[in-house]
């Protein structure tokens, strides 16, 4: 059954209410993230499109105050109308706040601008058993309690439903610009380093197979093509939110490696000839797979250089081991769980720390 | 001493030698105190230097029963350092190894007790600094500023301590040994790294963080604004961001605090003025030269006096230690201060400003002002002669109405220093029942027995799943 709340009394009344009747919900936004986790058959999907108010967007403070279904697209409109952004946020306009927050799914920019968890100052949710419970503050700067923000950035839905966040917004830069190279994996991942070596803070640096492409941003007079680079548009690569649906590769990981590692990740990827965006500087990278044991090895590289991968698009067949070894602080973060969600009905396939691989 | 106490203090000396465990009046009095003015009482001092000894004071902790307080520096503002009842209080300040820089990846792991300057100055020639910057940083460790999740000036472009921490290696309650976070980003399931950096030793022991290191900037400009009215500043404050520009750093000092720091520091800052702000951008030559002209052009427009454009890097460093020295400065005014944290929206600042002179006139005690306004991060500071006990309690009271005059402005208690004891019964004025309550299961799920630095940042009272009567009321002997 589908699930529309128009409000938060309606939202807390239905999340009481599968609580109490043990039915499991499928939280959805914009639903690019909709096929993460363990796959499992949700009794009901909680839809938060209805949660679409700004509530407060005071441009002077740079901060906007909006419910958790209200577009990303939304977003930078209302911000870009007074000359700012939202950089963090990914180049996936009808995606939700909620969503993007819930999956911790930043943009591109991240080299310069940091994660997404970093914009997210408040934070207002829904638990599992119906609880409206507020974290961090509306402030640019906050240490007061413990960082519910932080905590709900990436938790995947499964301890409540975004209800609201307060978001830092920045000025829009005086000049920005994406160019791109074509060339053999290793000129480009050569191309990249020296670009990493001599700007200062590029925004974006990321390689393809055959390609290169870089963002730079800050005043005119810097915002110039690098050597071998032309203008172009932000590339659109592999994953939810960072091009169209997936679906034609079956799906993507996410491989997060320390940053120095990425070209050996890049260039192996590029040798077996698969889809995939590595976000230079960052350790990020999304590669295309198409079957089960394709994860398996993208793990296994990942790990090769002491990272980790996760499946953050896939079908059912692709996603039986999505996230792989068990986090460290399983048991601290099966409590947190256990507390804002005690029925454990929110989302139970996306819970990475799961004791058991849910039905 | 219980039997228990003694059985600990027993193992803990057998461990650690004589020499690393304090048991005698003068430590326990020392260790009794922090950087604020709250007082408590200091049960015995282990100096562990390893993580495997600090494993192993917290099992025999755990074993015991017995509550810990971890400890930096001892620097911090609010009484989060401070044991209220007794019980273990482990320093961390033995524990000052720096690991190797990792260059390709721009990190280094460090030991908690290492101080803040220490890790800049270590890697300067590198062409990498660390960016947290807090006004203490010769003094105050990594590991304290992890727990309070510091700011400091320069955070206003380049975010707090927890933007800063890519991962901790933490001793939890129980001894065992957790590494969260680390050097690939984003690991699969909840951010605890983020959670851990400003709990305030709540949730365990931070043995070694792994810090974040930033390129130095390739340009850099330091100014000086002075202005006849508060007002004015702040109207600048407010222009030069909705301009565009976001400074390296945007500090203001009033009228009171320049004085003081003139009188200590001899910066040539206009001791008549009302109002000075400190602006400091960087970046490439093109875009210190643009957020240059951007600021002169902002504050001219505003009724500057004068601009002082730091020449080179000894007038800047000048400058920023007339900032940097303000709190030690107080002491020629008064021999102590109480201060607060409180953050307000940018766009209230001149409200607040105006609020806090009403305030402290009424109350009357002196306050001065230096704080971090690009943030609106206040820092009033009310100097005071904790001898005497009238003044003391106005400055209390005084302290208490900026509070919730920030507050009331939508602003929250603390930006940079933690809530600790001392903004611990305010934290109802932003969080109802179910936020506190949430909060109190965050920190349970990290520490089942709540012995980690109990009775910090959560009201008495706040409990997870079971929350009792409000007891408001501070420990007794605590001294506020």
């Amino acid at each position: 059954m589908d699930l529309r709340p128009a409000g938060r009394d309606e939202l807390t009344g239905m999340l009481r209410a599968a609580t109490a009747d043990r039915r499991m919900l499928d939280i959805r936004g914009g639903g690019l993230h909709s096929r993460r986790g363990w796959p499992f058959t949700p009794d009901d999907v909680l839809h938060t499109g209805a949660l679409a108010g700004v509530v407060d967007y005071e441009p002077d403070d740079m901060t906007i105050t909006v419910e958790g279904g209200v577009t990303v697209g939304e977003v930078l409109r209302l911000a870009g109308e007074r000359g700012q952004g939202w950089p963090q946020a990914p180049s996936a306009p009808a995606a939700t706040v909620g969503g993007v927050l819930a999956a911790a799914a930043g943009g591109r920019r991240r080299l310069r601008f940091g994660p997404i968890r970093d914009s997210l100052l408040e934070v207002v949710v829904a638990t599992g058993d119906g609880r409206i419970v507020k974290g961090g503050g509306r402030t640019v700067k906050s240490v007061t309690g413990y960082d519910l923000p932080r905590l709900l950035t990436g938790s995947l839905g499964t301890l409540g439903v975004i209800v609201q966040a307060t978001l830092r917004l920045w000025p829009l830069p005086m000049a920005e610009q994406w160019f791109s190279a074509r060339g053999e994996p290793a000129g480009m991942l050569e191309m990249a380093r020296g670009l990493l070596a001599d700007l200062h803070r590029p925004t974006a640096v990321i390689v393809g197979p055959g390609s290169l492409h870089a963002c730079i941003t800050g005043v005119p007079d810097d915002v110039v093509a690098p050597a071998g680079m032309v203008e172009s548009p932000e590339p659109s690569g592999p994953g939810p939110g960072g091009d169209g649906p997936a679906g034609a590769h079956g799906g993507v990981v996410e491989i997060g490696v320390p940053p120095a590692t990425l070209p050996a990740v890049a260039r192996r990827l590029a040798d077996d000839g698969r889809a995939f965006e590595a976000w230079m500087g960052t350790g990020i990278c999304r590669a295309a797979v198409s079957a089960p044991d394709d994860v398996r090895v993208m793990r296994e590289l990942a790990m090769l250089h002491d990272g980790h991968a996760q499946v953050i698009d896939g079908d059912d067949a692709l996603r039986s081991d999505p996230f792989g070894p068990v986090p460290a602080g399983a048991d601290i973060m099966r409590r947190i769980r256990a507390s804002f969600d005690p029925a454990g009905i929110l989302c139970p396939g996306r819970f990475a720390a799961a004791e058991a691989v849910p039905a | 001493m219980t039997t228990t106490a003694g059985a600990l203090a027993d193992q803990l000396r057998h461990l650690l030698g004589p020499d690393r465990l304090l048991e005698g009046d003068l430590a326990r009095n020392l260790y009794s105190h922090d950087g604020s003015i709250v007082g408590g009482d200091c049960g015995i001092v282990a100096l562990p230097e390893t993580t495997d000894e600090v494993a192993a004071c917290m099992r025999m902790a755990h074993e015991a029963g017995v509550d810990v307080v971890p400890r930096g520096s001892g620097t911090g503002l609010t009484g989060g350092a401070v044991p209220l009842e007794g019980g273990l209080v482990i320093s961390l300040a033995r524990m000052r190894e720096m690991g190797e820089v990792d260059v390709a990846n721009s990190c280094m792991w460090v030991q908690p007790g290492v101080l803040n300057l220490d890790v800049s100055m270590a890697i300067a020639h590198l062409g990498l600094h660390y960016a947290p910057d807090p006004s203490s940083q010769q003094a105050c460790s990594i590991g304290g500023n992890v727990g309070t999740n510091a700011g400091g000036p320069h955070c206003l472009a380049y975010g707090v301590t927890v933007q800063h921490v890519l991962g901790v290696e933490m001793v939890r309650p129980d001894g065992e040994v957790v590494i969260l976070g680390g050097v690939a980003p984003d690991p699969p399931g909840y951010d605890l790294r983020g959670v851990v950096v400003g709990a305030e030793g709540t949730v365990g022991i931070v043995t070694r963080v792994l810090l974040r290191l930033t390129p130095l900037p390739p340009d850099v400009r330091t100014m000086l604004l002075d202005f006849l009215s508060v007002s004015d500043a702040s109207a600048v404050v407010q222009a030069i961001i909705a301009a565009g520009v976001i400074p390296a750093a945007l500090e203001m000092m009033d009228r009171n605090m320049t004085m003081a720091v003139e009188e200590f520091v001899h910066a040539g800052l206009p001791t008549d003025a009302a109002a000075l702000l400190l602006v400091e951008v960087d970046g490439t030559a093109a875009e210190v030269g643009t957020a240059t002209e951007v600021v002169e052009r902002v504050a001219r427009g505003h009724g500057v006096r004068t601009v002082r454009v730091a020449q080179d890097e000894e007038e800047r460093a000048l400058l920023w230690k007339a900032r940097k020295t303000a709190f030690g400065a107080v002491a020629r005014v008064k021999p102590s201060y109480y201060l607060h944290d409180c953050v307000v929206p940018r766009t209230r600042l001149v409200e607040v400003m105006e609020a806090i002179g009403e305030i402290t006139e009424r109350e009357g005690v002196m306050c001065l002002n230096v704080f971090h306004a690009g943030d609106g991060n206040l820092h009033p500071i009310i100097a005071l002669d904790r001898s005497d006990p009238d003044e003391t309690e106005r400055a209390m009271r005084a302290g208490d109405q900026i509070v919730r005059a920030c507050v009331a402005m939508g602003g929250t208690l603390s930006g940079e220093h933690g809530i600790g004891v001392e903004k611990r019964d305010y934290m109802p004025l932003v969080f109802d029942h179910d936020d506190l309550e949430a909060q109190a299961c965050v920190r349970r799920a990290f520490d089942p027995d709540g012995r980690m630095n109990p009775d910090k940042v959560l009201p008495t009272g706040t409990r997870c799943g079971e929350v009792g009567l409000a007891d408001t009321q501070v420990p007794e002997g605590t001294w506020i």
